[in-house]
């Protein structure tokens, strides 16, 4: 079933195997930035921040995965994403995540000279944000 | 003596209780038969995390080279002055000696270590239940549960410090996740110097040991450091057997080596990865997810095995009820037999008589 250049793509949560098929090209949102892995791409290792895993081509062509924190191996032929969880856009909470961002601003304000205490505030409004974006992302592609 | 009819009585209540413990069986069985897939299906990921960090760890040094630092302090092993103990119950009765076992194998636990001071972590109510009669609740500033020293003093060797009751009804990463980041925060400020889990180890139906577990420091990653176990008994497997094969559950479960196998090839493939981060970073990010993976995977078996638990015990509970009902109806027949026999020599005796 596979075609030529397609790689093999799994998305793993704890609950279970979240998505297993064939695509072209996925997006990753790794710590760092987003990248993006084609067939043949080199053997990488990366952590993922909060952000969206996007499929291109094949079956599950314009899928969009919103995962708050994941761990990625990426082979030539195979990418394996564990994510602690795959949301889809529609799924996500937009009033929630608002709270949450409100939330992570707070902690900002409140953190002072504590550096463990900035960092932590600053992972939740990122994650917040992210998230925000995600769920807004699908609206204007509607 | 009982009357025919106060028999008769006893017989349809018996009957109705035997229903009730069938009905019982039935919706443990249906439940176990999940909670068995969902075991299964959250295996993948375990797996991959394990393989991953066992990679890492064969690639990147744990410790540095140079000034013998770990990478992570949740691999540091200090002198167990300081357990939390982390008691895995169910969070209802009804399944014969599910609880008691976890409790005496914590107690057995508690016991062992004299002189060690132990922290309770209590999931599930009937533990909670039990264990407040035995060990005080610890103080904790409320409002710093989670920052350093937030432990007012220590009144007693053994203390409760935290309880989960209800989380495993609908038992999701997240819970088991929040409970680890407490336990992995304790043991990082030094408040603690090991976790150990007692729990019901789940493989399969006829499969399942009580293990008292370590989880942090870790020792070796992917190994289990199991502390204590008890099997088993061949009567206790008998049984669980006898009672799934009469409510359908199978046995064996299913075959997932081929998955096992493709997990266990996550982040291990003989090639030299680009490593987005440093891989000692990678390992620091990926060893607390690792300890909830741990816990996820522990609570979700106890719930696999306290089905299993419920099932059996009421699958002879049903069974109990069938003979009671037996036994009576044998009573019941011979005292109206009885009467009948007397009715007819009365009639004989006083035909004789004329």
């Amino acid at each position: 079933m596979a075609e030529a250049n397609a790689m093999h793509v799994r998305l793993v949560t704890p609950d279970k195997i979240f998505l297993d098929g064939y695509a072209d090209a996925v997006s990753l949102p790794g710590r760092s930035g987003y990248l993006e892995a084609l067939y043949g791409h080199a053997p990488l290792l990366t952590e993922l921040g909060a952000g969206e895993v996007a499929l291109h081509g094949g079956e599950f062509d314009g899928r969009r995965y919103f995962v708050a924190w994941g761990f990625a191996e990426v082979l030539p032929d195979r990418v394996t994403i564990l994510a602690e969880s795959a949301l889809e856009p529609q799924e996500i909470s937009v009033p929630e995540a608002q709270a949450e961002l409100e939330r992570g601003q707070r902690l900002w304000n409140e953190a002072g000279e504590d550096g463990a205490r900035y960092q932590e505030a600053n992972a939740i409004i990122h994650q917040a944000e992210e998230r925000l974006n995600a769920a807004q992302g699908s609206g204007h592609n509607q | 003596m009982a009357s025919v009819l106060d028999l008769r009585r006893r017989i349809r209540s018996v009957k109705n209780t035997r229903q009730i413990t069938r009905a019982m069986k039935m919706v443990s069985a249906a439940k176990l038969r999940r909670a068995q897939e969902r075991a299964f299906a959250a295996r993948p990921y375990a797996r991959m995390i394990a393989s991953v960090l066992a990679s890492l760890v064969r690639r990147a040094d744990p410790y540095d080279e140079k000034t013998g630092e770990p990478a992570s302090p949740l691999l540091v092993a200090r002198p167990e002055k300081n357990i939390t103990l982390v008691v895995v119950t169910g969070d209802k009765g009804f399944a014969g000696a599910f609880n008691t076992n976890v409790l005496k194998q914590a107690r057995q636990f508690i016991i062992d270590r004299d002189g060690v001071d132990i922290d309770l972590e209590i999931v599930g109510r009937k533990g909670r239940d039990v264990l407040r009669h035995s060990y005080p609740v610890a103080s904790v500033d409320e409002d710093r549960r989670m920052a350093e020293g937030s432990r007012r003093s220590r009144e007693a060797r053994v203390e409760i410090t935290g309880e989960h009751g209800g989380i495993l009804e609908r038992l999701s990463f997240d819970k088991a996740s929040h409970l680890a980041d407490t336990l992995v925060h304790r043991f990082i400020a030094g408040e603690t110097d090991a976790v150990y889990l007692v729990y019901n180890e789940f493989q399969s139906v006829i499969q399942q040991r009580m293990v008292v577990k370590r989880v942090l420091p870790i020792r070796e990653v992917g190994q289990e450091d199991v502390a204590s176990a008890r099997e088993l008994t061949h009567e206790e497997r008998e049984e669980l057997a006898k009672s799934a094969r009469t409510a359908g559950v199978s046995l064996s479960p299913e075959d997932t080596h081929e998955a096992d196998a493709e997990a266990s090839k996550f982040g291990t493939a003989n090639v030299d990865y680009i490593y987005e981060q440093p891989p000692r970073q990678l390992l620091a990010a990926l060893l607390p997810r690792y300890i909830a993976t741990q816990i996820f995977q522990a609570l979700m078996e106890s719930v696999a095995a306290e089905h299993a638990a419920r099932m059996t015990a009421m699958d002879s509970a049903t069974n109990n009820a069938t003979d009671m009902i037996d036994a009576y109806t044998l009573t019941m027949n011979r005292l109206r037999q009885a009467a009948i026999t007397k009715e007819i020599i009365e009639i004989v005796s006083g035909a004789a008589a004329l």
